[in-house]
């Protein structure tokens, strides 16, 4: 350190001085690498000047500069070296490699640590590589590419993906992570679409305890941190980028195709469930005219509409541009972004756009006083025209003969075109983010940093239901609402940063305390009864006045905490983290305000250990062991409070609002128009603990060119936030209360490797590898939670989820001992091929008959009943591998991007009565055991029937680019590229594709898209 | 470097902020900001009725008072809880939901009125107000206690408003007697805080007399009946059956504004809420927003009839309209045929014929109707499946026949009994019966009067009776004949019990 400090003041001194003493000459040389092999590309710079070059193919260089000059001479993967001209004119350069691994600073949180100091569980992505996939959040691009992080995305334009740190560790409440940008906690993750990915210079995943507890009552689920590029100082630096990409469906849609097959199997359907068949040439009940079978075949019938392509795009379109300018000198360095983004849905009409611009400044006002100011606007519109009819009856027209709609009937609520041109949903959302910081040096081991954070979101959302054509407007007579939504967060961070070095000690420290509060508001106007619907619902007051709806609503909560941390190293070897938390929230209830989150980690850095260096084989060999305690304040605030209902009595002929004591939290039983009654307060309520354990491996050899990370845990997460039930004679249902457990464990696995390595070529592969597994350990007591008990086993479970129309059954249960979710319903055996089987097998009426599935008797006491459910499949998988291989031969790029989940089970509720399936149905003439016979009518039990292996290997991204410096131009670099997302799943599972949320179940829908995308990258 | 300090010190102070962790409510009322006025208080009483209108309540009302009796059976496909209750699978009870919604509707409506109770008095408004909400307070606690221990039997006792989980648990009452005695407390101060005043919707004095004379009665016929519990209360049959006659005496001859109506249909006008018959109607209009708010109680007795809308002849041969139901409640004939083919209340307010429009003959019974319907529940205004049919909590005719049964074989209860054989086409009743036979013949005209109005079971019950009258009964026991159990969840979760 000393010696350094010594060194910049001799250049300082060197110059000042310099500034007259020597003239401007031409300085030139060769930059070659220890093997002697030159460099191409490596940056000379003159230091206090804009001038810089870089060497050509050859490492040759030449430059201006005066003889007195400091020249900076650096190359990715290299350790930068300063060399004084003193009057040289040829300087010939030997750069070391750097160990970049080790030296890389990793943000933990209210400060950095360098990356062969961590002690916690900590992965960082470097998103360079991930710019050239066009997406609006930099959450849809981390898929796969940090061991333990697991993200599901989603097909609509503009939404949100479901983000899990080491599986979900809660029941009730949120089990995403805490995402921080540039210190700033903005919430949970999924949803970061207020930053541009190409800002994003790194992202850190902390996983452990040690690492994540710094941020306490909101650690449990993890942290990802987001750090923003910062301007490099030099010359104005302006880069364009621009993507266009267009997409279509990975597979062919299933639709019906032949409406002579699918009339004929709907008739036999029809007949084998006792109904009228529909297609023979009659009106059925509800007037609508089929055609019989023989007017399908013989062409009599005109119509035939391919509804797919009228509801969707067939190639959408999406484009992204962005436009930075970075400039930085000594004192003061700026960076400012612009970017516009636009993706069509698949769905024709619908699409997503945003734009917005991001302007970051520092400045020196003092040698150690820091000023930092940031300002993020982002503007999206979400013009959603989803959920068209492209499964329509093919054999009716678009029009009927007038050029009116042909409309199915009354009641006919799917008409693709006549929703398009008719209905509204559209969502306007501004969000506003600014920082501003203060950095003070006060001495160099000490470092004070103050920051103001403060972000406003926004959403106004129009829709409009028009009548006869939506159910809502068919109902109301049209319907038209408009939604206000307005969120707040401030934050407010002081905190000290203090690091010094006594001999072979090493000593971190920082403390500081933060304060919190995050405000929201909404109001939703709703009219209906319009009397004239042209204007939709731009003139509410068109609708009648007495049908009016308002509501508005808020919440507001605060939190309030002190931040401590110790790093200790001891002769670089040993290295030990204390860190707590004080978090004072009030959403906990005021028994429980302040929670306390402590964690420590201690690692030992054997590779510095003599008799390891001795072993000449390891360049890093660590080990890592923490614990900690963190929490998760899912809490809906005001649940600790006491709370009165409010509704509407017709008192003595009027409508009166009648208040008092509980308030409806939901409802239950059959159709689920019992209502339940909550409101007493919880004074004991708090946050859910996560106690978690990690022990950890980073082993570097060959020169750090194969490097490995290896991570053991156990995460073990109580006080769940639960509804306990109450007694009856109370008033009251529910009450929240913390109760149950749950237990993830699992191992992660890091691997990468610089195969090849040399001058024109290098190869490098990174295989990452996830293994979860979650228990719940505890529901609580079978009467307060009200569990079900499995009759044969005696296993405790409840619902989770919501039930499935098509089997009347929650698919899902949360049982003790047991993974979360899992399925639980009937066992088959085949398929029924004759009376006497089926009775045999315990059923009976129309469950016996020849085609019907086979239900097992589980608890064999001859009949087929609710007590032979038991548990039938796991969502969760076995393990997640991704796979990543990058190529680069001198300006050639290209890399490749597998991503796969294996073992998991997954509820195909398309598995049958489909055009694909549908004709592979059972009958006398093909006595399957494989599908039942089409019987309309059936009551389907949710049974292992319907449960697919849904492993799957996907190629999720290969890019292609090549990149061009031109030596004399202004423009410095230009790399063109294209990118293939989603190329191709390897999976038996049938359906369009296996990944589907966590609960596992697969709703049908339509193929995955895959994306094709040319984009180019400019650098003035 | 001063100015340096100065933008660390204004830098720092930014971040100095209070630490106040407490929540302010916004946009919902709590104990904090509420009952500090008049309209406050009256919204909370009408909270507390509110409670009696939840479609798990009102619905109940039949569900659990007519159709486990003689008088219908509900249609094939319903729901399994309410077969049971039909069919007397006494072993389904302790979890069958209807039950457990009408026991936990009692209490949520029985803690509304607790709140009323405990905030009111410490209100800065007039008296007469206080003694009013006070009033209706009490009566609304006694109405569904009263609820409860016919349904019940002995039941927890909350007799205060639950405020934290401690409280949420409430010990048994020892025996009837204590159930009994705080139903009574409460009605007699309500008698004493109210005053005479017809509100739809609303209690006045005259309900909370006529709610004691149907708790003396109850009382005074379960013990001579020896109604297991009833047979150990510490209460004299005799001084029961007095008090019962003298509280529905107070009504019959202490005030003006209830009394008989001559036109049978029109104590059923749903148009006419207000009429003479109607000391306590449950509140529910069909321009509500909600199930509860408006009823759909007409839906549960009407047969379905193609889903059409039907049009009723009235005696005048004017028509009324309304729509068709769903086939829940299914008179049983043997029931149908103990009304005299004379007697007006089956002509008239029993349905075998359906109209179209123009008046032709749409459905009949038998037939197309596949029973005959109570037309107590029509909305000729109906939309769609809203109305603003409600449940007849007290009628004019039940306190006249609660005297009689009360008062015996006297001069006034044969005109009283009269008065209303005669208004329904029927002569008079045998003279010279003695008290026994006087009062089963009571009990007898209350099946014909108060049919579908959710008296039967506890008619049945006081006279020991279920098991004899309801075929689906036969051979219960006494004790699973008098009281449903309390749900079992109650059991598991109450620390009081």
């Amino acid at each position: 350190m000393k010696k350094k400090w010594k060194n910049n003041i001799l250049f300082c001194v060197l110059l000042m001085t310099s500034l007259t003493a020597f003239s401007q000459n031409t300085i030139q040389g060769i930059v070659s690498d220890e093997n002697g092999l030159m460099i191409p590309g490596a940056n000379i710079s003159v230091i206090g000047s804009s001038k810089a070059v870089t060497t050509d193919f050859d490492g040759k260089y030449k430059i201006e500069a005066n003889g007195d000059a400091v020249l900076s001479f650096s190359f990715i993967g290299f350790d930068a070296q300063k060399i004084i001209a003193a009057g040289r004119t040829t300087i010939n350069v030997v750069l070391k490699s750097s160990n970049e691994n080790l030296k890389e600073i990793v943000v933990i949180g209210y400060g950095s640590v360098k990356k062969a100091d961590l002690t916690g569980s900590v992965s960082t992505v470097k998103t360079k590589a991930l710019q050239d996939i066009p997406s609006n959040s930099i959450e849809q691009v981390l898929q796969g590419r940090v061991a333990g992080l697991q993200i599901t995305t989603s097909q609509v334009p503009g939404s949100a993906s479901t983000v899990r740190i080491r599986g979900g560790s809660s029941l009730r409440g949120s089990n995403s992570p805490l995402v921080v940008v540039d210190g700033f906690p903005l919430g949970d993750a999924g949803d970061l679409k207020q930053i541009n990915v190409a800002d994003i210079d790194k992202v850190d995943v902390l996983k452990d305890a040690s690492a994540s507890a710094i941020y306490g009552s909101r650690g449990a689920n993890g942290v990802i941190i987001v750090t923003t590029k910062s301007a490099k100082k030099g010359k104005t630096q302006i880069l364009v980028q621009q993507q266009s990409s267009f997409s279509e469906f990975n597979s062919e849609l299933n639709l019906w195709r032949d409406p002579v097959l699918m009339a004929q199997l709907s008739n036999e359907g029809r007949i084998n469930g006792g109904q009228t068949p529909l297609y023979i040439g009659a009106e059925n009940s509800n007037g609508v005219y089929y055609p019989s079978v023989h007017e399908l075949q013989s062409g009599a019938w005109p119509y035939f509409t391919k509804w797919d392509d009228i509801t969707f795009r067939s190639s959408p379109l999406s484009n992204n541009t962005l436009v930075s300018i970075n400039s930085g000198t000594d004192k003061t360095s700026f960076s400012l972004t612009g970017n516009y983004y636009s993706e069509q849905g698949v769905y024709v009409v619908d699409n997503y756009t945003k734009g917005g611009y991001n302007l970051r400044v520092k400045h020196d006002v003092f040698d150690n006083l820091t000023v930092r100011f940031s300002n993020i606007l982002s503007k999206g519109n979400r013009k959603a025209n989803d959920g068209l009819a492209y499964w329509r009856n093919p054999i009716f027209p678009v029009y009927d003969e007038n050029g009116n709609y042909y409309m199915i009937g009354n009641n006919d609520y799917s008409h693709p075109v006549a929703i398009t041109e008719k209905r509204q949903n559209e969502t306007r959302t501004t969000d506003f983010i600014t920082s501003g910081s203060l950095e003070w040096q006060v001495i160099p081991s000490l470092k004070l940093t103050t920051r103001l954070n403060y972000k406003l979101g926004s959403s106004i959302n129009d829709q409009f239901y028009p009548s006869i054509y939506t159910e809502t407007g068919d109902f109301n007579n049209g319907a038209g609402y408009i939604n206000n939504w307005e969120g707040e967060n401030f934050a407010s961070e002081t905190f000290a940063n203090y690091n010094k070095t006594f001999g072979k000690h090493d000593l971190g420290v920082t403390g500081g305390f933060t304060y919190e509060t995050y405000m929201s508001r909404n109001s939703n106007l709703g009219a209906f009864d319009f009397v004239n619907e042209t204007l939709g619902n731009e003139n509410m007051s068109a609708g009648n006045p007495e049908r009016n709806t308002v509501s508005n609503g808020k919440t507001e909560t605060k939190l309030v905490s002190g931040i401590f941390r110790v790093n200790y190293g001891y002769d670089d070897k040993y290295l030990v983290t204390l860190t707590g938390r004080a978090d004072g929230s009030s959403k906990f209830g005021k028994n429980n305000q302040w929670a306390y989150f402590p964690s420590g980690a201690v690692s030992w850095k054997a590779h510095n250990e003599e008799f390891i260096k001795s072993l000449n084989t390891f360049d890093e060999l660590k080990f890592r062991m923490s614990y900690g305690i963190s929490g998760n304040q899912g809490i809906s605030p005001y649940q600790t409070l006491s709370r009165y209902g409010v509704s509407q009595y017709y008192d003595n002929g009027n409508w009166v609002s009648a208040i008092g004591p509980g308030y409806q939290v939901g409802t239950t039983g059959q159709d689920g128009i019992e209502k339940l009654w909550g409101g007493i307060p919880n004074p004991d309520l708090k946050w859910e603990t996560t106690a978690q354990s990690d022990f950890g491996v980073d082993v570097g050899i060959l020169k750090n060119r194969l490097h490995l990370i290896f991570d053991l845990y156990s995460k073990n997460t109580k006080d769940l936030l639960r509804e306990r039930i109450l007694p009856v004679s109370s008033g009251y249902d529910r009450i929240w209360v913390n109760d149950g457990e749950i237990t993830n464990k699992g191992f992660e696995l890091t691997l990468d490797g610089d195969i090849i390595k040399n001058k024109d070529l290098t190869l490098s592969a990174s295989l990452i590898y996830s293994k979860n597994n979650n228990e719940v350990v505890s529901l609580g007591s079978v009467e307060q939670s009200g569990l079900n008990v499995d009759p044969n086993t005696g296993m405790q479970y409840e619902y989770s989820g919501n039930s499935l129309e098509q089997f009347r059954q929650f698919p899902n249960i949360l049982a003790v001992g047991q993974p979360i979710n899992v399925f639980y319903g009937y066992k088959t055996e085949g398929i029924v091929q004759n009376l006497q089987e089926g009775v045999n097998a315990g059923l009976d009426g129309d469950l016996a008959q020849a085609g019907e599935f086979k239900y097992v008797d589980i608890n064999k006491d001859g009949v087929i009943d609710t007590k032979d459910q038991t548990i039938i499949g796991n969502p969760n998988p076995d393990f997640t591998a991704s796979f990543n291989l990058s190529l680069k031969y001198k300006q050639l790029d290209f890399s490749a991007f597998f991503n796969g989940a294996f073992g998991q089970d997954v509820l195909n509720t398309q598995a049958f009565n489909q055009p694909s399936n549908a004709p592979l149905r059972w009958t006398p003439d093909n006595p399957t055991n494989e599908y039942p016979s089409l019987r309309d009518g059936r009551t389907l039990k949710l049974s292992d029937w319907w449960i697919e292996d849904g492993s799957f290997v996907r190629i999720q991204n290969i890019t292609v680019g090549y990149t061009l410096k031109p030596a004399k131009s202004v423009i410095q670099s230009l790399r063109l590229y294209l990118n293939a997302n989603n190329v191709y799943t390897f999976t038996s599972f049938e359906g369009y594709d296996p990944e589907v949320g966590t609960d596992g179940i697969y709703w049908g829908g339509y193929p995955r898209l895959s994306k094709w995308t040319i984009g180019l990258d400019l650098t003035f | 470097m001063k100015t340096r300090y100065k933008i660390l010190t204004m830098a720092l102070l930014m971040s100095a902020f209070s630490c106040d962790l407490n929540e302010d409510p916004y946009g919902f009322y709590s104990e904090d900001n509420f009952y500090k006025t008049a309209s406050d208080a009256e919204s909370a009483v009408d909270y507390a009725y509110d409670a009696l209108t939840f479609l798990e309540y009102s619905r109940a009302i039949f569900f659990v008072g007519d159709l486990p009796t003689e008088e219908c059976g509900p249609k094939g496909d319903e729901a399994a809880d309410n077969q049971n209750l039909d069919k007397w699978n006494v072993a389904s009870f302790s979890t069958n939901r209807m039950l457990s919604n009408y026991f936990k509707y009692g209490y949520i409506a029985i803690n509304r009125a607790n709140a009323v109770i405990k905030n009111v008095p410490a209100g800065d408004y007039d008296q007469a107000l206080k003694d009013k909400f006070l009033g209706e307070a009490y009566f609304l606690r006694a109405w569904n206690y009263f609820n409860l221990v016919k349904a019940f039997g002995k039941v927890p006792m909350h007799t205060s408003l639950v405020e934290t989980v401690a409280q949420t648990s409430a010990p048994m009452a020892k025996d009837l007697d204590e159930v009994y005695d705080f139903i009574i407390a409460d009605a007699q101060k309500a008698v004493e805080l109210l005053k005479v005043n017809q509100a739809l919707g609303r209690a006045d004095k005259v309900a909370a007399q006529a709610l004691l004379a149907k708790v003396y009665l109850f009382i005074a016929s379960s013990k001579e009946h020896n109604v297991p519990l009833y047979t150990a209360m510490n209460k004299d049959v005799n001084t029961m059956y007095q008090l019962a006659a003298k509280n529905a005496n107070d009504i019959i001859t202490g005030q003006s504004v209830y009394g008989f109506e001559n036109n049978l249909v029109s104590i059923y006008d749903v148009e006419k809420p207000l009429g003479k018959e109607n000391i306590l109607l449950l509140s529910m209009d069909r321009t509500g927003a909600v199930e509860g708010d408006y009823s759909k109680i007409s839906k549960l007795f009407i047969p379905y009839i193609d889903g059409a809308t039907i049009y009723l002849k009235n005696p005048d041969n004017t028509y009324s309209k309304s729509h068709d139901g769903w086939s829940v409640f299914q008179t049983k004939t043997d029931f149908y045929n103990t009304f005299d083919g004379s007697d007006k209340r089956r002509t008239e307010l029993m349905v075998t014929t359906t109209y179209n429009a123009s008046g032709v003959i749409s459905a009949q019974y038998p037939g197309k109707i596949i029973y005959p319907f109570t037309r107590k529940y029509i909305d000729p205004n109906f939309i769609g499946d809203k109305t603003s049919t409600k449940p007849f909590l007290i009628r004019f005719s039940e306190v006249a026949l609660t005297y009689a049964e009360a008062a015996g074989p006297t001069a006034e209860s044969y005109a009283l009994i009269n008065q209303i054989r005669n208004r329904a086409g029927l002569g008079n009743l045998v003279p010279g019966l003695n008290a026994n036979d006087f009062r089963s013949a009571v009990l007898k005209e209350r099946s014909w009067e108060l049919a579908f109005e959710g008296n039967r079971l506890y008619d049945l019950r006081r006279f020991n009776l279920v098991a004899q009258v309801v075929p689906e009964a036969a051979g219960i026991t006494a004790e699973q004949a008098a009281f449903y159990p309390i749900p079992q969840t109650e059991i598991d979760l109450n620390k009081g019990l």
